[in-house]
């Protein structure tokens, strides 16, 4: 009985994280996180700078002990060879040896796995071709980030770490890294990545989860997180009370900002329809989509009221 | 699935090593070339230079020609994959961590070995050091054993320097173990104080070992104790390598 149920759980959740903390001196950099990732899904870590994302990544590769709590990758330690042997992982910080070329070193990391992609596929799927036989010093950044990129995947993992993949990529290159993560989740796997940027989340993934100070302050499908967050900002001068307009249809909050009144609201076209009508001298009129930071204000607000 | 076997995985890495240290002259070049220059330099063309002096600096500078390649290839070489956090991505990755020491091991002793040869032509055929088979056999073996004290001393600095400090830290020992160790000049013409620093390193002690095999000339007649020497390096490795370890741990965290 208690064999299936293990098996179950390991079958429906790649990552189990439970109660888990990190300190560093007198920093906490993770708080008492509970998150389990489940098999082919693919998660978004969100947060800024110091949020805890790195940190929860290199607990769940081993690289760092939490202080407290479980973690497990697919039931097992992290760390442990049987997990290392299914996970690809693309670090933030990580650079390769200078005087081997791109197809050395995929070449070096595919002979760590059990049954990696083939060479040609992987230079292929990554745009390397033209830049194969390089040495590694002699490539642009973009570029290097792109050979990060294959070593994550060369060895046809089942679950795939990025951690910030398209820092520091034009616009072409984003977009195959894009792609690729697209066509790996098709494939079944499961891949946890973080970003700086809601749209990457939004675009890429299916769970968002928002970390915060070293604290889960969302998690949720992608849908709902973009509802939480609201789906614009209305900025414009008028008369109208901010009571009365919080009554207005989805308005989330309402608050003044020097001349301006600033409302975030679910769905822009309503409440600016009832606001034209109204205030007719309404003026000097903005909306636009909340950046992250607002995102993250307002979740952490409604996280406080929810409390 | 098949596992992926240790030695295909270490045969990889020792081929990546080879293929790092041939596109590195400023690794090849003082590796290969300043050993054997030396000796040529100090063998033959110094005034006073004789067949005694080649014998003594066929024994020493063999010491010297491996212990740059360890000292440097595992400093510098580990430092620079640290700091770039190269090392870090391989601690995830299913790379076995033993493979990787492994490979920087055998490419060193490939190395060392190139930096050995034209030495001991040198003092074969130039300087005419006939030795029976056996005596080179155990040359070559001291010699090469050499490896493993000054790669722990590598490992050391490699994982707790940054990689610009273990440019100067390396420096620093492998010329300082060069010349308080006794490879340069004997250390008998050396003040009483540095004779007693020269008995502390494993320089010294592997130098004294191959001196008794090539059968240079004790001095000031204290009598050559090769295997009270070959006591001493084993316990200098032994605490050498909890050092390394010690290093290896800290790092991780």
């Amino acid at each position: 009985m208690k064999a299936n149920k293990t098996e179950l759980v390991a079958n429906d959740f790649v990552i189990r994280a439970k109660g888990v903390s990190k300190t560093f001196g007198v920093h906490t950099a993770l708080r008492d996180v509970n998150l389990d990732i489940q098999k082919n899904s693919v998660t978004a870590i969100l947060g800024t700078n110091g949020a805890g994302k790195t940190t929860f990544i290199h607990c769940c590769l081993g690289l760092t002990k939490p202080s407290r709590g479980n973690l497990s990758i697919f039931g097992k330690k992290p760390g442990s060879m049987e997990s290392r042997r299914r996970v690809g992982v693309m670090l933030q910080d990580a650079d390769l040896p200078d005087l081997l070329t791109p197809r050395e070193h995929i070449a070096l990391f595919a002979s760590y796995y059990p049954s990696p992609l083939p060479l040609a596929n992987v230079l292929d799927i990554c745009n390397l071709e033209g830049f194969a036989t390089k040495k590694y010093k002699a490539l642009s950044g973009g570029q290097k980030r792109r050979v990060q990129f294959a070593l994550a995947i060369i060895g046809n993992p089942d679950l795939i770490f990025l951690d910030e993949p398209t820092t520091g990529l034009d616009t072409e290159a984003r977009r195959m890294v894009w792609e690729v993560i697209r066509r790996l989740a098709n494939e079944g796997r499961t891949i946890v990545l973080t970003t700086h940027y809601l749209e990457e989340a939004d675009a890429l993934s299916d769970r968002i989860v928002v970390l915060d100070a070293g604290n889960v302050i969302a998690n949720a499908p992608t849908a709902e997180i973009q509802a939480l967050a609201g789906g614009a900002m209305i900025k414009c001068v008028t008369d109208i009370p901010p009571k009365d307009i919080g009554k207005m249809p989805k308005v989330v909050s309402v608050r003044h900002n020097g001349r301006f009144t600033e409302i975030n609201t679910q769905d822009s076209p309503s409440t600016l329809r009832a606001l034209l009508s109204e205030d007719a001298n309404l003026s000097e009129l903005i909306v636009k989509k909340p950046s992250l930071e607002e995102a993250f204000d307002q979740l952490t607000h409604s996280q406080k009221k929810k409390s | 699935m098949m596992k992926p076997l240790f030695l295909n995985i270490y045969f990889h890495e020792s081929g990546a090593e080879i293929l790092k240290a041939l596109r590195a002259p400023e690794y090849i070049v003082p590796t290969l070339v300043l050993p054997v220059a030396f000796y040529l330099f100090f063998a033959f063309a110094m005034p006073g230079a004789g067949t005694e002096n080649a014998r003594y600096l066929l024994a020493t500078y063999g010491v010297f020609a491996v212990m740059g390649p360890s000292i440097f290839g595992f400093g510098v070489g580990v430092a620079n994959e640290r700091d770039r956090g190269w090392l870090k991505l391989k601690r995830a990755s299913p790379s076995p961590s033993l493979s990787y020491i492994a490979a920087k091991i055998t490419v060193t002793l490939i190395f060392a070995s190139l930096a050995l040869i034209p030495i001991y032509l040198a003092a074969g055929f130039g300087a005419h050091i006939a030795l029976p088979r056996g005596q080179w056999v155990m040359l070559l073996g001291i010699h090469l054993l050499s490896v493993i004290p000054f790669v722990l001393i590598g490992l050391t600095l490699g994982f707790s320097l940054g990689s610009n400090a273990a440019i100067a830290v390396s420096n620093i020992a492998f010329l300082g173990m060069s010349a308080l160790g006794g490879l340069w000049i004997p250390t008998f013409l050396f003040p009483p104080l540095m004779q007693k620093i020269s008995v502390s390193l494993p320089s010294y002690q592997l130098a004294e070992i191959a001196l008794s095999i090539v059968g240079a000339n004790a001095n000031a007649g204290a009598p050559r104790m090769p295997l009270h020497n070959l006591t001493i390096v084993a316990i200098m490795t032994a605490f050498l390598a909890v050092l390394a370890y010690w290093a290896w741990a800290k790092q991780r965290n």
